[in-house]
Parts: structure tokens; sequence; C-alpha cells
């Protein structure tokens, strides 16, 4: 069963995901415009979804359908929170 | 593989376009938790963005705590990840350590986050308080039941590899895996959304 | 035990091999015996919820009288008379026992798992223990709902909607207090359930497929179940989410949807609502595929429009998950997002008028057999359009303004659920029931049951879109106290005779069901001369379903071929020289 897959950069992942989790910190601490802030931490944080999601979930490797059954929700979320707050917005 | 009769076949793990029905499955019940956190992340920021004087959580607890813990989680990927690559290599007794290192870092996780818990709790905030209590106990609270079901699924199979299992097969190492890599996804989310915005 | 080789001795050891009563009928992992036992209890509680809606229209027939003889069963504490609080539990538990345990269960559970195996060519599920693991799930939901009838202060009452804050203040009525408890620990269970059906049909379906059985030679009614497990892999945990957070706003004192703590009503109306529009399509696309193949079956004729068919069961269902805020219209919405969802919403009569068309194509020049399980499929797509186009008024923000709670979208939801729904499931249990249980099902009672359903049915629903034009609002117990609705009361009573004829007409569905069970003529494998590939294995199948795993050589819906005499032309049958793919 076990295939030969050569070295796959966990290791490297890692480092990344623990790099980008501290910058996260320091850019939290940043004053900087709430927009601008919110829209690095949110990009952030999708980088490292991804990274586990592609790497250690292997989604990089597998099959492709298993990135679409993993994939797809994110869409659906994408939508109800456009449109929750789009709601929020005008009232607010 | 071994040619099998369909009537055994059926019972082992099919396998359809190099993917086992098992994997497959679990992808699908990954997809469902999405929906599920999903529910209770949507909820919780469309709440919070209707109070303008929303408390933020950096004022009242620990982000260098959280952030460490938030390491340790990534760490037990990482472990986790190895724990597979390795078995997968042929290496069954690094993989067994790896495993167990894996759990002992969940109940780190865990502990950490208990201690924040009692802290907030100390602190005069229940979950009744006020909607920062609500959303936050919630949230974390069931992604900790997450890793709780985790932590307890990967010592169930970390004592199966002591015990000589996956020797051949390493889909239980596998699937153990994506289910705890995606609880650590959902963290990286909550992180930010919870402590850092 | 081999199943490969296609020897049928070897096959009949197992099958009769000796297993008790109980692992054979009650903790079966075998997908036919879940399924008839999804189908007999959505049966039961099919009585359950139409018992609830005879008292719901004898209230509103004849207010608060006293009920001859069973009142004193009924409302026996309430001095033989319902009591004011007891009408929105009535409506409460109509609502969910006919969606939660009725149209779903028997739709996904009943069909869906009988059907999908058989139909693919497998021998079982892929996970046949999760699939009774998800059956015993439902079970504990049957009893916490039924157990919600007998706590203090009575069973729910905030409807099967549920809007807070009706339902998140425990000491807001009666049926708000235990009551409500029981009715979200029930939902909580059956979305469980249905959870673990969905994965379970999705893998069978995408991984058990048998040689040759390409995605597009599926039947249609393993399209329809496919997308529907979809739709509840993906919607339903947003509902359980959104249940446990009602749970936790009335047990531990959180306020994530009370305006008091500085919650959001709305919210569990934008998450409600994102589970049960998707929900309604739950309830309707397998019986759309299922009509599918019954019409096609009786017509003699191959279905028409194969591929925009099931592009259309996909619209649908994508469609179905942006649409949820037109249920909200009147709740309070920007209406930038009003006019977004009315389109959104309108775009679906586009699939659904491309499969009204398809289906009245496949009768275009068939040689139509007007057999029972025909008539219902018939009667499914006529009152489906009723309903669907009654769907399109609604969609209307303005139109929706006036029509919103009344009782044309009681009128509406009836056309489509029960019109439409429950006429494909009339279907399909007289079309599968030789399969299910190796014997016919009455022919002529089949017809006599149809022609007094179908009449009492458009006699019962019809008047509601006037009754809802004229303004009456859904959910009160007594709508002569307004006078503008005094006049009312006669269409009402006509309504609710025709509804008692509806619901006697049932009784002879049961009888002809459970008669036909013990004393039906024997059925033959392929009764109807159908093509897919359940019919090729016997009636009933053995335990593996197949003497030979099957062989799939075209589509299922190749009837009057040319290329055999007979008019029908079985999807694992090889021809020599074998056609082109």
């Amino acid at each position: 069963m076990a295939k030969e897959h050569g070295k796959r950069p966990y290791i490297r992942v890692f480092v990344g995901l623990a790099v980008l989790t501290a910058i996260e910190v320091a850019v939290a601490g940043l004053a900087l415009d709430d927009a601008l802030r919110i829209f690095i931490l949110l990009g952030l944080a999708a980088v490292k979804a991804a990274l586990v999601a592609l790497f250690y979930m292997h989604l990089r490797y597998d099959h492709r359908l298993l990135a679409v059954i993993g994939g797809f929700p994110f869409l659906l979320v994408v939508i109800m929170l456009i449109i929750l707050m789009a709601d929020r917005v005008i009232k607010s | 593989m071994t040619h099998t009769t369909a009537a055994e076949h059926h019972h082992t793990t099919p396998v359809w376009e190099g993917i086992k029905t098992v994997k497959f499955a679990i992808w699908l019940f990954l997809a469902s938790e999405i929906m599920f956190f999903a529910g209770l992340i949507v909820a919780y920021i469309s709440i919070r963005y209707s109070d303008p004087n929303w408390l933020l959580a950096s004022e009242l607890l620990s982000v260098p705590l959280v952030a460490l813990n938030t390491f340790i989680l990534i760490f037990s990927s990482v472990t986790m990840v190895l724990a597979f690559d390795s078995a997968e290599q042929g290496d069954l007794q690094k993989s067994r350590y790896l495993l167990l290192a894996t759990a002992i870092l969940g109940i780190v996780f865990l502990s950490i986050q208990g201690f924040e818990w009692s802290d907030l709790m100390h602190e005069g905030i229940q979950a009744s308080t006020n909607l920062f209590g609500s959303t936050f106990y919630t949230l974390t609270g069931f992604h900790g039941a997450h890793v709780a079901i985790g932590v307890i699924w990967v010592l169930s199979v970390t004592a199966k590899a002591f015990r000589g299992g996956y020797a051949e097969d390493h889909l239980g190492i596998e699937l153990a895996g994506l289910y705890w890599h995606f609880v650590d996804l959902v963290w990286i989310i909550l992180f930010t959304i919870i402590y850092l915005i | 035990m081999s199943t490969a080789t296609p020897t049928a001795a070897t096959h009949k050891d197992y099958r009769y091999a000796p297993v008790s009563f109980w692992r054979r009928y009650v903790f079966s992992t075998d997908h036919k015996i879940i399924g008839v036992q999804f189908l007999f209890s959505s049966l039961l509680f099919f009585i359950v919820g139409g018992l609830i809606a005879l008292l719901m229209r004898t209230q509103l027939a004849w207010p608060w009288q006293e009920i001859p003889v069973l009142g004193q069963y009924i409302y026996g504490s309430t001095g033989n008379i319902l009591s004011p609080e007891g009408y929105p539990a009535l409506v409460t538990m109509h609502g969910t026992i006919m969606i939660f345990f009725f149209i779903i269960p028997v739709l996904s559970g009943a069909f869906g798992n009988f059907l999908i195996p058989l139909m693919v060519g497998a021998q079982d599920m892929a996970f046949p223990r999760l699939n009774m693991l998800s059956y015993w799930f439902m079970v504990p939901a049957f009893l916490v709902m039924i157990f919600g009838f007998f706590v203090e202060g009575g069973t729910a009452a905030a409807g099967w909607t549920s809007y807070v804050p009706l339902s998140a203040l425990p000491d807001m009525v009666p049926g708000s207090g235990m009551g409500q408890t029981m009715w979200i620990i029930s939902l909580l269970l059956v979305g469980t359930a249905s959870t673990m059906g969905a994965i379970n049909y999705i893998t069978t379906i995408v991984m058990l497929r048998a040689k040759g059985m390409h995605m597009f030679r599926l039947p249609m009614t393993i399209w329809a179940l496919f997308i529907t497990a979809i739709l509840v892999l993906l919607a339903t945990p947003v509902l359980t989410s959104a249940l446990l957070l009602l749970l936790f706003d009335r047990t531990i004192g959180t306020t994530f949807f009370l305006p008091e703590g500085g919650g959001n009503p709305l919210m569990w109306q934008h998450l409600f609502w994102f589970y049960s529009h998707p929900a309604v399509y739950i309830m309707i696309l397998p019986a759309m595929g299922m009509a599918s193949d019954i019409i096609s079956c009786f017509a003699r004729k191959p279905l028409f429009g194969y591929k925009p068919m099931v592009f259309s069961i996909m619209a649908i269902a994508g469609l179905g998950f942006i649409v949820w805020g037109h249920h909200m219209f009147q709740s309070g919405m920007n209406p930038v997002l009003g006019i977004t969802f009315m389109t959104s919403t309108m775009m679906i009569a586009l699939p659904s008028a491309i499969k009204t068309f398809n289906w009245l194509g496949t009768l275009w020049q068939g040689q139509i057999h007007l057999t029972a399980p025909m008539l219902n499929a018939l009667a499914f797509v006529s009152t489906f359009v009723i309903g669907g186009l009654s769907g399109v008024f609604a969609a209307a923000t303005p139109v929706d303004i006036f029509l919103h709670d009344t009782y044309w979208i009681v009128g509406h939801i009836h056309y489509v659920l029960f019109g439409g729904s429950l006429f494909g499931v009339f279907g399909a249990i007289q079309y599968w029931f030789p399969k299910m249980f190796g014997r016919m099902m009455n022919e002529t009672w089949g017809k006599v049951h149809f022609i007094l359903t179908f009449v009492s049915f458009n006699l019962v629903f019809f008047p509601m879109f006037i009754l809802g034009a004229y303004g009456m609002p859904r959910r009160i117990a007594d709508p002569y106290n307004y006078t503008f609705l005094s006049n009312l009361q006669g269409t009402n009573q006509f309504m609710t005779i025709s509804a008692y004829v509806l619901a006697l007409s049932q009784v002879i569905l049961f009888v002809n069901f459970f008669v036909s069970l013990y004393r039906g003529r024997k059925a033959a494998d392929n009764p109807w001369q159908a093509n897919t590939l359940e019919w090729t294995t016997t009636s009933p199948p053995p335990l593996e379903n197949f003497h030979a795993l099957p062989v799939v050589y075209r589509g299922p819906y190749e009837y009057s071929s040319p290329e055999v005499e007979e008019d029908w032309l079985p999807q694992n049958r090889e021809l020599v020289p074998a056609p082109a793919d």
C-alpha cells in the first residue's frame, strides 16, 4: 500500500504555519486601520488553513474530488456571510 | 492487492479511482462539519458586527497564551502528519511515538483552554453574562469538544499501533489524521476571529 | 459465500442463513430491511400527522365545539374541547411530524435505502452498520417527539419553524416549556440520522456502482436521491448549530436570539431557513426522480431530455441554497437583498419548468398505461405545476407582503408537498411494492384510492388559495373572531368535510397495502417490464441483492427500442454485437 511519494514538505509547512501565526499576533497589535487589519488577518488565516488542507490533509496529492468535497462548503459559507452582512450593514 | 470475491471485497474497503470508500466518507463528514461550524461562526460574526461596544477578547484574555496554544495545536498537526508519513515509510516505531505525542499535545491544548475558561469565569464572565460570553464559550466549547473526541480517537489509534496494528494498512492513521487536521484548521480560523480581530 | 460466480446454488446458502428474527428484521444491516423499517415507521407518523390535521380542520369548521364521543379522549383535560393554546400545538406537531417524520424519512429513508443499492447494482450500502445506526437514531427521535406530548405544558407550540422568541423563552406559553426542549432534542437526533444517511448514500452512489453504470446511466431516482443527499449533508448541520444555540438560550441563559441580551432574533430565521429551504427540495426532489422513472416506464418511451433533467435537479438544488430569504420578506430585510432573493427564487421556476416540459415530452405520443402508479405520477406532475406556479407568485416581494402567513402559503406548500411529494410517494409505493414484498398491490383499489384522493385533495387545498387571498391568516384557531373573515366559515366547513373524505380514502391505501402484503398476487421479477437493475433480480431480492453482480450496457430508459422485439431493454442485457457506447 505504501506509495513512494518522495519527501513531502511537512516540516517546511510547519515552519510556515508557525511564522504566519507569529505575524498574525504581531499584526493584531499594530495600530492599523480596522478594515485593513481585519483584511490582513483573515488573509493570513486563509493561507494557514489552505496550507493545512493542501499538505497535511493531502488534498494536493489526492484525487481532486476530495478537494471539491472539502471546498464546496466554503463557497456556501461565503454566500451566507455576504448575505447576512449585507442585511446587517443597512440596518445598523 | 489480492483478488477477492465481490462479497468479501464489499466488506473490506472498496476503492474507486484510488479513493477508499471510508476516506471518501470521512471527507463528506468533514464537509458537514464545516457547515456546522459555519452556522456557529456566521452567527458569531453577525452578532458581533451589530454590537459597536463589543468586548475585545484581547482585553480579557492573554493573547500570548492563546498564541502558544495555537502553536501547540499546529505542532500536534505536524506530529500527526509525520506519524502517518512514518507509517507509510515503514517506520512503525517512530509512528507510534509520534501518535502518542499528538494525543499528549491535544491534552495540553485542552488543559490550557480549561485554564483559560476558569480564568474567564473568575473574571465574572459566564455564558449567560453577555454575548461575548455566549459566543466565546459556545465556539471554543464546540471546538474543544471536537479536540476531545480527536484525542480519544488518536489515543485509540495509538493503542492499536502499540499493539502492532497498521503494519500493512495505514488507513486508520490517515482517517484520524484527517479529522485531527480539520480540528486544527477550525482553530486557525477561530483563533483569528475570536482573539485577534 | 461468493456472489462473483453466477451460480444460484451457492447463493441460496446465505439467503437463508439462520439468523434470529431480531438480527434479520430489527437490528438488520440489510438496506432493504432498513428501507422497510423506515417505510413502516414513517407511514405510522403519516397517520399521526393526518389525524392531527383533522383535529385542526374540525376546529376551523366548527370552532370550540365539543367533539362527540372522541372528545373525552383527545381533549379530556380541557372539558372535551380544544383549548386556545392547544391549537398552536396541533399546528406545530402537524408540520413537524409530516415534514421531519413522514416526508423526509419516507423519501430518503425508505426509498433511498431500498432503491439506491438495487438501482446502482450494489450488494448493499457502502456502510451497512452506519445505515442501521441511522435508523436507530430515528427511533429515539420518534420517541422523544411523542414523549413531548405528555410533558407539563404539552408539546411544542411555536410552529414547525419555531421562531424565536416564542421558542427561546421557556415560560412564554405552556408549549414553550419542556415540550419545546423535547422538540429541539428530537430534531437534533433526526438531523444526525439524516446526515449519516446522506454520507452513506453519496458514497454508495459514487463508489459502488456496478460495472458499466456511468453516472449518466443512473436512473433519475438515483440522481434525485444523490442530489438530495448532498443537500442534506450540507444544510442539516446548519440547523443543528442553530438548534444548539436555541437550546443554550433556553437552558444556560445565553442570548443569541434574544434581543434583550443584544441577540438577534432574525438570526434564527436566517439559520433555520438556510437549512429549511434546501429541505423543501429534500422533500420534493426524490419524488421528482421516482415520478420520472414511473412516467417513462408507463409511457413506454425513453425519458425525454435525460441530461437536462439531471442538470435541472442540480440547478434546483444549487439555487436552493441562495433563496432562503424569501421566507423572510415580512421579517424586515434590506430591500436590495429582498430583490436578490426574489430574483434567485424566481429563477428556480426555470429548471422546474424544464422538468415539467420533459415529463410532458416523455408522455407525448407514448403508449400510456394508466396503472395506479402512473396515475399517481401524473397527479404529481399536474399538482406540482399548480404548487410551483403559486410559488412564483409568493416569490414576488410585493405579492408576498400581502400573502405572507395567509392560507395562500398553506395552499402552496400543500400543493407541493401533498400534491407533489405525496402523490409521488403513493406512486412509488405501488410501483416498488412488488419488489419490496414480492406481491402485487390491488390495481382496482389503487385506482379507487387515487381518484378519491385526487378529487378530495383538490377540494381541500384549492380553496386555501381563495381563503388566503381573502386574508385569512394561518395558525389561528378561530378566524371568525374577525368580522372580515366571518363569512369564510362555509368554505372552511366544505374543506373540512373534504378533508374527512381525503383521510378516509387513505384507509383504502392502507387496507390495500396490508392485505396485499399477505394476500396479493405473487409478483414476477419484472412485473412492469421496466429496465432498471432492481427488476433484474428476484422479487423480493435476496440478501445481497443480485445473484451475480450486474454489468450495465446502457441507460435506464431504453423503452420501445428498435434493437429488440420487446418494448423494454434492461440495462444489463448484453446485445450481440454489443452496441457502441
